[in-house]
């Protein structure tokens, strides 16, 4: 073996970051290069009574204005099946980031003037803010033609009146989460151009470059081979980024300029525009004997997705399937649902709706804890799943084990057990608290969804080889550990593997890079392209040395037989060249479903999960209300690391990125319009912001994974919030449930009564 | 217009530019060194330091004509030809990034705090890395590394 699976290993493109050589795509400049921007209304929800263009298109400089009547093809964005939200809008401006033109100028100053130019007369409409009213019959609509509620969904298992009926204890519980915001450090960018025979090139910050192709070639009315989306490094995304931004804007321009046009938002038009983390409201009923197991549980969860649903019905739908947590409940009714508002459009963002399920179901077994006097530890060992559980979605585990395994480790490695009541109030305005959370998270879209990845990969006689990915690599590290798989597939080093990025042209489709999927889906589909490649190497090698083929083993860059080296790699490679053996293959991988679908399951059901838990130790100050993280401490199931310093990274970032959600990131809407639009007014954590970490990893290798190795960047922060709630809740005696924990929530759940 | 005068990376530049563009403008757009980011424009985030006479300075927050005469180090004049500077090398050897957008702002603002700084602790690096946000780490390794390259720029 080369070990290059789960050793450390240099980061791919690394040293390009630190020499400032990285082109992100606001790098990129290109001859005659037009600056795009476009023009977001000043009032929402609004009727849109006039757009006049005509004094903004005889500015000096200005090259180009588009509004809804220059889009030649299909004036939408089609996230999924639900093509509602237009390019450009005609009719109303729903919401503050509804774009009404597209500019192009020759500077950004002339932009800008375009932009002030350009006559719009708006009619401010009566909005829907709150998506609970929204539900009441005979409500204002958000859309004339279309219910409020845009979806209800039901998942159901079990008898849950009997659930209940036979429940010592029941807990209820109403929990809110709120809006917030991506923040990814590069804001939304792409540059458009044009290739000698016309086709449109695209450089775009995206997480999904080949469903963005599709788009962007709908809208201009053109065949989606005259398209070409190029993903460049990409500073940050978080989901943020996995529906089209301003790629189809900047692909207009350039279609009706004949020029490259370059469109970045500024960081207030991006906080203003793209998806957020819908805030839910979930209510929860748990039922519980007096020893402690959880008999029924019914959650209903009420999701505002804003007036577009983008990918909300997906969101509600994965929080859907995942709000029994990880634990064996037998019976269940779960309700959510996608709620049409005039706030923020909401939609994917790291944790995909689990984030605000878990923080409810978490707080409810709490206080089911403190109802019944049982340690949150030892009750959450005892409900929780293992092999052969079956989720209220029917889906059966198939793995249990690193669940527990979870609970324990992080149990064991935060002294869990020997919590000191002595240190509880280590000052007369202190308040020392413990707190648990543990949470399950799914691996890829979910059954009857297209869920599958290409790679193109190529060994070169040389010994040196070229893997091709259109899956994106925003920061996760995507593209290390690919790369790393394939090196131990050829066995030769990592750094003689070079990764080219996602291109619609030269790298095949592997799909959006979320749902926790990348290093599963397009890891095992790198491995089936790298078995055609190491069985020609083999078989080259075997002729070569004249050793039987069953004895060679290839590693390092060189081919092994008996615990010696007998030849190099490059030599087995030139050797099955001249031999006419392939030495290059694409590898296709589709998720699969090895549990067949029974009458009753939930259509979209997972079978590939991790699990985690995370405890937190806080001081409240009960004088001020603030809370301060001492220490986290995170176990968490891995199935099996490709690279430990990406998964460190990926497990400390998500943490931090929990704790800031659970402390101190809101974006405030007031009648639909986010008021604190810049990184001075919405807060993200800072180095002076985050706790000593611990962080431990259960190995359970997963079969069907590459490896063994499952996706870890969203579950993380799940546990996160929910974990220092729990601790909140332990240190002051009182119940907050209510994202985030602000020190006026302290406060007033300290005056008694809860937030 | 007007003209301008300063050193970059050791090299000395004349910018016809307006006054009232920022040096960050100036930089990317005139001089193509794309090193330093523009995260917020706003002097919130920290992507965009450079050091400006030995000041980690936002460069979206500085004039073109606040640069006259200065003399200006960027991302890309720490690695002495090949060779990264400790900095830099520490930063990847340490995977003190993930999406790398931070990174150029992140390492100006230890390479000024080094140069005043030159043994400090880590609550010392924390503090001084307080403006520069990353979304993507948890900031710990990038601490460990500013420490770490510490001890091999004073001892070089």
């Amino acid at each position: 073996m080369t070990g290059v699976i789960g050793n450390r290993a240099a980061r791919v493109g690394g040293v390009e970051i630190v020499t400032g050589n990285a082109r992100y795509v606001g790098d990129l400049t290109f001859p005659d290069m037009l600056t795009g921007a476009l023009l977001y209304p000043d009032l929402s929800p609004a009727r849109i009574l006039r757009i006049d263009a005509t004094e903004a298109r005889r500015l000096p400089g200005v090259v180009a204005v588009l509004t809804h009547a220059d889009v030649p093809g299909l004036n939408r964005i089609a996230y999924s099946d639900v093509e509602d939200q237009p390019l450009l809008v005609s009719e109303f401006a729903q919401y503050q980031g509804d774009a009404i033109a597209a500019v192009a100028a020759l500077d950004e100053a002339s932009a800008r003037a375009a932009l002030a130019a350009i006559e719009v007369d708006l009619e401010l409409l009566e909005g829907v803010f709150d998506p609970v009213e929204a539900m009441r019959p005979g409500a204002r609509r958000v859309w004339p033609d279309r219910s409020n509620v845009h979806e209800h969904l039901v998942i159901e298992r079990g008898d849950v009146e009997a659930g209940f009926a036979t429940a010592d204890v029941i807990i209820e519980g109403e929990y809110t989460t709120q809006l917030i915001e991506q923040a990814f450090l590069e804001p939304e960018g792409a540059v458009a151009t044009l290739d000698a025979d016309g086709a449109v090139v695209v450089y775009a910050s995206c997480q999904s470059p080949h469903r963005d192709r599709r788009q962007i070639a709908v809208a201009l009315g053109i065949p989606e081979n005259r398209v070409r989306v190029i993903t460049p490094y990409v500073g940050g995304a978080f989901g943020g980024k996995d529906e089209v931004h301003v790629q189809i804007h900047a692909a207009l321009l350039a279609q009706a300029t004949g020029r490259p046009v370059r469109l970045i938002r500024s960081r207030e038009e991006s906080i203003r525009t793209h998806v957020k983390r819908h805030p839910i409201r979930v209510r929860h009923k748990l039922g519980a004997t007096n020893d402690g197991r959880i008999t029924a549980i019914q959650v209903e969860a009420i999701g505002d997705t804003g007036p577009y649903v983008n990918a909300g019905e997906e969101v509600m739908s994965v929080l859907a399937a995942t709000a029994s947590g990880p634990y064996n409940i037998p019976a269940a009714r779960i309700d959510a649902f996608t709620v049409l508002t005039h706030n923020p459009i909401c939609g994917a963002m790291r944790g995909f709706g689990i984030p605000q399920g878990t923080f409810a179901g978490e707080r409810q077994l709490d206080k089911l804890s403190r109802k019944l006097g049982i340690d949150p530890l030892e009750l959450r060992l005892l409900n929780g799943l293992g092999t052969g559980t079956v989720l209220p979605t029917g889906a059966i585990i198939r793995e249990g084990r690193p669940m527990k395994a979870c609970l324990e480790g992080a149990a064991d490695n935060s002294g869990w057990r020997e919590r000191d009541d002595t240190q509880r109030e280590p000052a007369p305005h202190l308040r020392r608290g413990w707190g648990l959370a543990a949470t399950i998270f799914t691996v890829g879209f979910g059954r009857n969804v297209p869920d599958s990845a290409g790679v193109n990969l190529e060994m070169i006689p040389d010994g040196t080889a070229i893997l091709r990915t259109g899956a994106a690599d925003m920061g996760q590290g995507a593209h290390t550990a690919l790369a790393q798989i394939a090196a131990e597939e050829l066995g030769i080093e990592l750094g003689a593997v070079r990764v080219v990025k996602p291109d619609t042209e030269r790298t095949p489709d592997a799909g959006p890079a979320s749902a926790s999927r990348t290093t599963f889906v397009s890891g095992n589909a790198t491995r089936r392209a790298a078995a055609v490649i190491r069985e020609s190497l083999l078989e080259a090698a075997a002729t070569l040395t004249g050793l039987p083929e069953g004895e060679l083993h290839l590693g390092g860059g060189y081919v092994h037989a008996t615990g010696e080296r007998v030849t190099t790699v490059a030599e087995a490679a030139a050797a099955a060249k001249n031999a006419n053996l392939p030495l290059h293959a694409d590898g296709f991988y589709a998720m699969e479903f090895p549990e067949k679908y029974r009458e009753g399951d939930y259509p979209y059901q997972h079978q590939v999960f991790t699990f985690g838990t995370q405890v937190a130790r806080v001081l409240v100050d009960i004088e001020t209300g603030r809370v301060t993280v001492e220490e986290l401490t995170l176990a968490q199931d891995a199935g099996r690391v490709i690279n430990p310093d990406g998964a460190m990274g990926q497990l400390e970032g998500g943490a931090a990125m929990g704790l800031g959600y659970a402390l101190i990131e809101e974006l405030k809407v007031v009648g639909g319009r986010t008021v604190n639009n810049s990184l001075e007014s919405y807060l993200i954590p800072t180095s002076l912001d985050l706790p000593p970490m611990s962080v431990g990893l259960v190995e359970i290798p997963e079969p069907m994974a590459p490896f063994g190795a499952k996706g870890i960047g969203e579950a993380t922060l799940t546990p996160t919030a929910p974990a220092i709630a729990n601790a909140v809740a332990d240190a002051v005696g009182a119940s907050i449930d209510d994202l985030p924990l602000s020190p006026e929530r302290v406060l007033a759940a300290l005056e008694g009564g809860s937030s | 217009m007007d003209e301008f005068e300063f050193l970059v990376n050791g090299v000395a530049h004349i910018v016809e530019a307006d006054p009232r563009r920022t040096l960050l403008s100036v930089l990317r757009e005139d001089l193509g060194l794309t090193g330093a980011k523009e995260g917020c424009g706003q002097g919130d985030c920290g992507s965009c330091v450079v050091v400006m006479d030995g000041l980690a300075v936002n460069s979206c927050l500085v004039y073109a004509g606040q640069a006259e005469g200065a003399d200006i180090v960027t991302v890309e004049g720490l690695a002495q030809g090949d060779e990264l500077h400790p900095l830099q090398k520490e930063f990847v050897d340490r995977w003190a990034f993930q999406c790398g957008f931070c990174t150029p702002g992140m390492l100006m603002t230890a390479y000024a705090f080094l140069s005043e700084n030159p043994r400090p602790e880590a609550e010392q690096v924390r503090k001084a890395i307080a403006g520069n946000l990353c979304r993507c780490t948890n900031y710990r390794n990038i601490v460990e590394a500013v420490t770490a390259a510490a001890m091999k720029v004073s001892r070089s």
